[in-house]
């Protein structure tokens, strides 16, 4: 017997989605009805996400020459991310639609089926965000891009901030994937002051 | 009442008009009037009635100082009618009361028997004969403790709260903070600003005494407010009262939402690299008789009562003042048409000479070293009596109001919090900050400074050092605005006196405890010398108004009048939340956090009945039959799905992996085979069972591995830690998430797993204890056969994004084999069957491996140094007097089945059961017990005690464990 294996996503927004398309067997939303210039969230949990450790991270390849030298960097290039977690552990981040191969050796770990990924866009990021994370991302010592670990209400993430300015900023945050459905009810309910809408991953990529 | 036209000052709208209930009276106010004004407004003067002695009480002090306006709101007991805004609408009745109106209550004749309350009261009597406690204490109960909530009230309105990270953290919104706030902000840093009132100014913001020429203090309130405003990088949080301050400045706050605001109220949090406190004073009360009668008053009460609301707080007033604000509050109300008996002051010269020579203008007397003494009226004031100081001389006003203040008394509470000390100064009179804690600065009035423009320089200072304290190079800056402080008026002396010439027994040091000096005396004569133990044997300054009204006047007053050699008064302390809040406030949104498995959905929707375990919800069982013995007959007979998404999986790898290992796991963890799983245990240095789980090769030095859901958050540290000092080359990462697990068992299970996998999976191919990987069509599946429930079964990990597309091809292709759903009731009572155990269901943490029969896992060849718990396992393994695992069956047939946790008992406790069941394989009642070792022989009888036994016990036997296919031959064929 052969049915469709579709994969599905741990995040499910409840907007309506206007245009969708299949990619590896996830559906992926580039746009929701009715976005317009305010908060938005938006689910990356389908781009392929990669853990690297290794003893010597900067010698890896590929990749190690990207890998920043500090944990708390992010390395930023069109369709990639690469953060450095801590000396022997960072995560890459692809946003590419066709999904790259993952290098086998042994350094390398897919871990898009792990967590739970959403980029939080537009103004009052960061008013948002303060409701429920007690770390300080809106540090001026701290210029975007950069990478926090700690708990965004309540629960271990990771949280990427990749623009932060005047009028807003994006931050990408990814925790346990089971946590999904209560991190976007919180954050709906922490946003409901900002307008906090849906957003397909064009969003995130125009920003 | 008639309120005043408009002055510039009003925080009032008089075209906007509103209505609150006070009882059966409705009264009328305007937008931007508080509860207490508006009541106020209406010729309301008595609020509430006192705590021990049912005294009528009403308006002392506008924020909040002391429990004289608590009353209930809307159903909400103790809401401080002065901190309020009045809402249309708004239900409000007064405290205390035994009777319709606080103007008639009926146990006003406590106040006739204060006489048999001396200090201590509670300590002393009704405590001989013993007897009569327990009766005593339920009326002390219900007399004691104000405002009354209903065990099922639910408090409306949606609590917030906000983590705010910063700069500089400045508390308090007047010109000290604001210049602070200014200056900080000015070297480009982040600042927050904290105002209890819901507008900046502090004291500047209602006088319209003129600043400097031309420019009264209202405008520069207004101005430097405006300033404020203007700065982007201060974020200024009004209607907020500060409840904390901790080391490291950490401040906590909350704040009171408005109509714009979409929470009622919302905590704060701040970090802050550095803090400055620019609190302010509050006044310190004069203590005479009957000092708290309805018609006396604060300055600072009767003037923004005119200033902010447009109310003059009678018609006939008499001051009796220690400071210069007396003055020139009296002068302006006098201008505002309020009736001016008098301004006594207790200072004898060092007041303002100008503000005397505008009182003689006004035809006012002006009676310097006259202090009030007692204030006449059952109810409400109607005359009262001045002394000179020294008690040669009295006089006796009729008058309706009595202002009254005996001088200032800072506001040290955010220094006192997080360690900082105060020190007596004998200048001021005031406790003023001795030692204060790093990164924590001081300005304004709370200096003792008095001059506007010496209090605005010294909060320019701080906001100076504030920013030093971030890192800005600003020593030129500091020295330039200090030179100029010093060139500044400093602290202005400031009275000491506590009270005239007066008994004591009707004046009352502390509103909110009805605790008069009296009381204090009799504390005092019975030995106590140190105002903290006063405090606490009288109560004086433990009820919600803390130390805001008794704070200055008890240290004084006992230095004053105690026999102790040592005259320096002691400050007493004070405690978080300095500010009465709502524990709903503290509780914030209260987002409740919990794991959902890639199956969550689709199990709620076939009727699974959810439960929280750990951090994750669980389905149970999929019917109201709570023994889920459907489920369980057809994992037996055909096959069952089981959601194991929660289990804790890992990937461990390096060169080093296989050592870690070792070091974690009883087994010889070398001996993980290629295609095989390897079951093993983890303990505790004490040999005790922490985990277990299964581990498989999955390439060279790269393992794949589980725990049990419980431990899955804690395995990565629990290997690092026990590793920490080795410098082993390993890496591990989590993947719990990464994967769902399906747990396919029964007899058919391989019948569908053979219709969705080309892989060979028939016994030979896979056998029991096998791992091999494999694709469902085109989805990698990590495959075991694993035997938990007992049955032929697989447990497929699968990737979560693949998870419910699996399980729905299994569910479908598996429906000609009698595929169900099973959830965790159904699976307890299949393995407990078979005997397996369950971490922290049969195991405790004096629980080892050996206590558990477990102990064929432990490999005693390895170096002992290099496994966890080793050592203790070794001198456990014949240890006697140990709990044993036992299962049991029930001696008499048709007894039912006894509860989790019962206590097997002979003469004394022996053990417990930890599961037992109603087994369907078996047709009777099975369970398992942790049991002394001498107990475990098989045929022994337990006797198991439960709850309203009413002393019979159940009877069971001792027999051995599994209870079903002991051979295994189910599960291996």
């Amino acid at each position: 017997m052969t049915i469709n294996l579709e994969r599905r996503s741990p995040v499910k927004l409840k907007g309506q989605p206007v245009k969708t398309g299949i990619r590896e067997g996830w559906q992926a939303v580039s746009g929701y009805a009715r976005a317009g210039k305010g908060l938005h969230i938006v689910d990356l949990s389908h781009f392929s996400r990669w853990d690297i450790q290794d003893k010597r991270l900067g010698k890896i390849q590929p990749y190690g020459d990207m890998i920043p030298e500090k944990p708390g960097q992010i390395f930023m290039e069109p369709n990639l991310l690469i953060g450095r977690l801590n000396a022997t552990q960072a995560v890459a981040w692809h946003f590419s639609e066709l999904k790259p191969d993952m290098p086998q050796t042994q350094a390398f770990t897919d871990i898009t089926n792990a967590a739970a990924a959403l980029a939080l866009t537009g103004p009052a990021v960061f008013d948002m965000a303060e409701k429920l994370c007690a770390l300080d991302l809106a540090d001026p010592l701290k210029t975007p891009p950069f990478l926090v670990q700690g708990p965004f209400s309540h629960v271990p993430c990771h949280l990427w901030v990749l623009d932060r300015t005047d009028s807003g900023g994006c931050l990408a945050l990814t925790c346990s994937r089971g946590y999904a459905h209560d991190m976007v009810n919180s954050i709906l309910e922490a946003g409901a002051e900002y307008n906090v809408e849906f957003a397909g991953e064009n969003m995130f990529k125009e920003w | 009442m008639k309120r005043l036209n408009q002055l510039p000052t009003f925080r009032i709208q008089p075209g906007k008009e509103l209505s609150i209930n006070f009882g059966q009276k409705r009264c009328r106010g305007l937008e931007g009037d508080t509860i207490a004004s508006a009541l106020y407004a209406n010729d309301v003067r008595i609020f509430g009635r006192s705590l021990k002695y049912h005294r009528p009480r009403g308006l002392y002090s506008l924020d909040g100082e002391c429990s004289n306006t608590m009353m209930a709101v809307d159903g909400i007991p103790n809401v401080r009618a002065e901190n309020t805004p009045a809402v249309d609408g708004m239900n409000v009745k007064a405290q205390n009361v035994f009777g319709k109106t606080p103007d008639f209550d009926m146990m006003r004749f406590m106040d006739e028997l204060s006489w048999a309350m001396p200090a201590g009261f509670y300590y002393q009597t009704l405590h001989k004969p013993a007897r009569i406690w327990p009766l005593a204490i339920k009326h002390i109960r219900k007399a004691a403790g104000l405002g009354i909530l209903s065990p099922d009230f639910h408090l409306q309105g949606k609590f917030d709260e906000i983590y705010i990270s910063t700069d500089v953290c400045v508390i308090g919104g007047g010109p000290a903070g604001m210049c602070a706030a200014l200056s900080a902000a000015d070297q480009g840093l982040r600042v927050v600003l904290l105002e209890n009132r819901p507008w900046l100014g502090g004291y500047f913001e209602y006088r319209p005494r003129e600043y400097q020429k031309g420019v009264p203090f209202y405008q520069r309130a207004w101005e430097l407010a405006e300033s404020v405003g203007q700065t982007p990088t201060i974020r200024t949080f009004k209607n907020t009262a500060m409840i904390g301050s901790y080391h490291n400045n950490l401040i906590t706050a909350f704040q009171r939402g408005n109509k714009s605001d979409i929470f009622t109220e919302r905590y704060l949090e701040i970090r802050a690299r550095s803090v400055v406190v620019a609190t302010g004073c509050i006044e310190r009360p004069l203590l005479f008789e009957n000092n708290e009668r309805p018609g006396v008053m604060q300055i600072g009460c009767a003037h923004r009562l005119a200033r902010t609301w447009g109310l003059l707080a009678g018609k006939r007033a008499a001051f009796s003042v220690g400071h210069d604000l007396g003055l020139e509050a009296a002068i302006d109300l006098a201008d505002l048409g309020l009736d001016i008996a008098c301004v006594a002051d207790i200072r004898q010269d060092s007041y303002d000479s100008n503000l005397a020579a505008e009182l003689e203008k006004r035809n006012v007397p002006f009676l310097p070293g006259w202090v009030a003494i007692r204030a006449h009226g059952s109810k409400t004031v109607n005359a009262v009596t001045l002394s000179s100081i020294n008690a040669t001389r009295q006089r006796k006003l009729s008058c309706d109001t009595v202002v009254a203040s005996a001088g200032m008394t800072p506001v040290t509470g955010p220094v006192i919090l997080p360690g900082g000390k105060l020190k007596y100064d004998n200048h001021t009179g005031f406790f003023l900050p001795d030692t204060i804690p790093p990164q924590m600065h001081v300005a304004g009035r709370l200096l003792g400074l008095n001059n506007p423009f010496a209090i605005e320089t010294s909060g320019l200072l701080a906001g100076l050092k504030a920013a030093a304290d971030c890192g800005k190079p600003v020593e030129n800056k500091l020295k330039e605005i200090a030179e100029n402080q010093a060139t500044l008026p400093g602290p202005t002396r400031g009275t000491k006196l506590v009270t005239g010439p007066i008994k004591g027994k009707e004046t009352f040091i502390c509103f909110d405890e009805d605790c008069t000096l009296k009381n204090i005396n009799q504390a005092m004569h019975r030995g106590f010398d140190v105002p903290e133990l006063i405090k606490r044997f009288t109560s004086a300054g433990t009820g919600p108004g803390q130390g805001g009204i008794p704070g200055h006047n008890l240290p004084m007053y006992v230095a004053e009048t105690g026999e102790s050699p040592d005259r320096n008064p002691k400050p007493t302390t004070v405690r978080p939340p300095l500010v009465p809040v709502y524990l709903a406030t503290y509780a914030g949104s209260n987002h409740d956090m919990s794991k959902r498995t890639p199956m969550h959905d689709s199990q709620v929707k076939a009727g699974g009945k959810m439960e929280r375990i750990g951090v994750w919800n669980r389905a149970r069982r999929f019917s109201s039959d709570t023994s889920a013995r459907k489920e369980i007959e057809n994992v037996r007979n055909n096959v069952g799905l089981l959601d194991g998404s929660t289990l804790g999986k890992f990937r461990i790898f390096g060169p080093d992996a296989l050592k870690a290992l070792q070091r974690v796991y009883v087994s010889d963890m070398s001996k993980v085979a290629k295609g095989k799983v390897k079951y093993s245990a983890m303990c505790n240095e004490d040999g005790c069972l922490m985990d277990d789980g299964i581990v498989v090769k999955i390439g060279e030095n790269d393992y794949y591995m589980t725990a049990s859901t419980g431990r899955a958050g804690q395995t990565i540290e629990w290997i690092r830690y026990h590793t920490r000092y080795d410098e082993w080359n390993f890496h591990m990462v989590n993947l719990t998430d990464a994967y769902g697990v399906i747990n396919m068992a029964g007899p058919n299970s391989r019948k569908v797993l053979e219709k969705v996998t080309d892989a060979d999976v028939s016994n030979e191919a896979f056998p029991f204890a096998g791992y091999r990987e494999f694709l469902i069509q085109n989805v990698p599946v990590r495959a075991m056969r694993l035997g938990f429930v007992g049955e032929l079964s697989y447990e497929l990990h699968v990737h979560s994004s693949y998870m419910q597309s699996v399980w729905d091809l299994l569910e479908i292709t598996g429906k000609e084999f009698g595929i169900q759903k099973f959830g965790l009731e159904a699976q307890n009572i299949l393995r407990m069957e078979k005997g397996h155990v369950i971490i922290g269901s049969e195991s405790e943490q004096r629980t080892t491996i050996h206590d558990l029969g477990l102990g064929f896992l432990w490999y005693r060849n390895k170096p002992e140094a290099k496994t966890v718990g080793a050592f203790a396992l070794k001198d456990t393994e014949h240890q006697k007097g140990r709990l044993k695992l036992v299962g049991f069956k029930m001696k008499e047939p048709g007894t039912r089945v006894p509860k989790d946790g019962s206590p097997v008992v002979d003469s004394r406790i022996r053990g417990y059961v930890c599961t037992a069941r109603y087994s369907w394989a078996l047709k009777e009642p099975i369970g398992m017990a942790l049991v002394d070792d001498d107990l475990c022989g098989e045929g022994t009888t337990l006797n198991i005690y439960e709850d309203a036994c009413k002393g019979k016990l159940l009877s069971a036997k001792v027999v051995s464990i599994p209870f079903y296919d002991p051979d295994g031959k189910r599960m291996r064929c």
